[in-house]
């Protein structure tokens, strides 16, 4: 399997060339083009019982694409939001990913929705987070540009550019200051990661675009 | 005619150069600067392809604004017209000939020289319970061609056979066959992997195709949107 990353940092996208038998799993939708020679099947990713809390808790989708052929074949995929496609390799660690940052992984990856209990139905990024571990590649997207943080102590983020997270590292829901100035300060909650490990961001927060947008949505 | 692509990118725009008696049509929102030597003629009517009321308003269901403008040069001299896309993304030159016209998706027509023929292609019933916008702008003659895309644009040489998820189409040549299908087996399988029509292009020749998908980026901003008064 060759996998190239195109387009980064504003519209990142995954041009894939996979040998006979090898497959890759990608977030429904995601792909744009292929070789007939592959075939698509769809699927539950781990399990139908997580498959439906990520229906019903998250924003992502209940069921995945697997593509693959006995003959091998070429395919791109692209995530919904422009943005920087990140590669992480998994080998028997964790990665946490919020709810509709995953773009794909190979074979030896499972990516399940956990619900993130009360704390993260206030973040603002629906309820689930996705916990991807195994033995494989993932790729996995923001919307807009990736700021890469090697964390050893603390840092603040608002809820709405949280990527993913390495799972040595343990987070708080808080507001920026008190409750009066979560109100008036235009930011909305935040994480308050702890610990040492690598903690992934983007850029741009599609909440605000929406809110932003919303005034000119007339009719 | 002399056209300059500016800008490569997400905000790419277009420059075209007229002589005197050289004329460029474009949808009639996509100019936002000319020289003062312009004249713009707004119509229903291209020259050559589905004019009236009922061209135009094909033209709408097709994606693009109900009007074409007509650019052209009012006092001997040479003038200039930019044109920027509404969606944000690259902006190609595609030079049709009479050898190979070429065929726009349907939000994908950017402006073209006004001597070329448009003329709209409907996709079928299908095309209608798809959700897609699946009219195509058929372009023949020979001249400048001016489309737009949601994303970067990547141009694929299609030997022999290519599935492309219909959001992604910009345009290709219109000697290349295609066919409305699924991508799985089944519709249902197709429906759960998000994937719901995809065009199987069948031949040779050039496509274009736009990394992102317009209306998977619109669902998801959706979400944050107020609800739409009906």
């Amino acid at each position: 399997m060759q996998v190239t990353i195109l387009g980064n940092p504003e519209y990142g996208e995954l041009s894939v060339r996979l040998d006979p038998g090898e497959t890759i799993t990608t977030e429904a939708g995601a792909m744009s083009r292929m070789s007939p020679s592959l075939e698509m099947r769809s699927r539950v990713m781990g399990g139908v019982v997580s498959g439906l809390g990520r229906k019903l808790f998250g924003g992502e989708s209940f069921f995945v694409a697997e593509y693959g052929g006995a003959r091998g074949g070429q395919l791109s995929l692209s995530p919904g939001l422009p943005g920087t496609v990140c590669h992480q390799r998994i080998s028997g660690d964790v990665l946490w990913l919020t709810a509709g940052s995953f773009l794909a992984c190979t074979a030896g990856v499972t990516v399940r929705a956990r619900f993130g209990g009360v704390k993260a139905l206030f973040s603002g990024e629906g309820a689930t987070l996705l916990r991807a571990e195994g033995e494989g590649d993932l790729w996995f997207n923001a919307y807009g540009a990736v700021v890469e943080r090697e964390l050893d102590g603390e840092l603040t983020v608002d809820t709405g550019h949280v990527v993913a997270w390495e799972p040595s590292i343990n987070y708080t829901i808080a507001g920026f200051g008190g409750l009066k100035s979560t109100f008036f300060s235009g930011e909305g909650l935040t994480m308050k990661f702890s610990g040492r490990g690598k903690v992934w961001l983007q850029s741009r927060n599609l909440p605000a675009t929406g809110g932003w947008l919303s005034p000119f949505c007339v009719g | 005619m002399k056209i300059d692509i500016l800008a490569r990118g997400a905000f790419t725009s277009a420059l075209v150069h007229l002589q005197p008696g050289e004329r460029f049509q474009s949808e009639s929102s996509a100019m936002f600067r000319a020289s003062s030597n312009i004249d713009i003629d707004v119509t229903t009517r291209p020259k050559g392809g589905a004019g009236g009321v009922l061209g135009g308003l094909k033209r709408l269901i097709a994606g693009d604004s109900f009007f074409l403008s007509t650019y052209t040069v009012d006092n001997g001299q040479a003038g200039e017209v930019g044109l920027s896309p509404t969606l944000q993304g690259e902006v190609r030159h595609v030079a049709v000939s009479r050898a190979a016209g070429w065929t726009c998706a349907g939000g994908s027509y950017l402006g073209s020289d006004a001597h070329l023929s448009l003329d709209l292609e409907f996709q079928g019933l299908k095309g209608l319970f798809s959700g897609e916008r699946l009219f195509f702008v058929k372009v023949t003659g020979e001249g400048d061609l001016l489309v737009n895309a949601y994303g970067h644009i990547t141009e694929v040489e299609v030997d022999g056979e290519l599935i492309v998820d219909t959001g992604h189409v910009v345009a290709f040549e219109s000697q290349l066959d295609y066919t409305l299908s699924k991508v799985a087996g089944s519709w249902v399988q197709s429906y759960l992997a998000g994937e719901g029509f995809v065009l199987h292009f069948k031949g040779h020749g050039k496509l274009l195709v736009q990394s992102h998908n317009p209306k998977e980026f619109g669902g998801l901003l959706g979400r944050h949107l107020p609800p739409r008064r009906s």
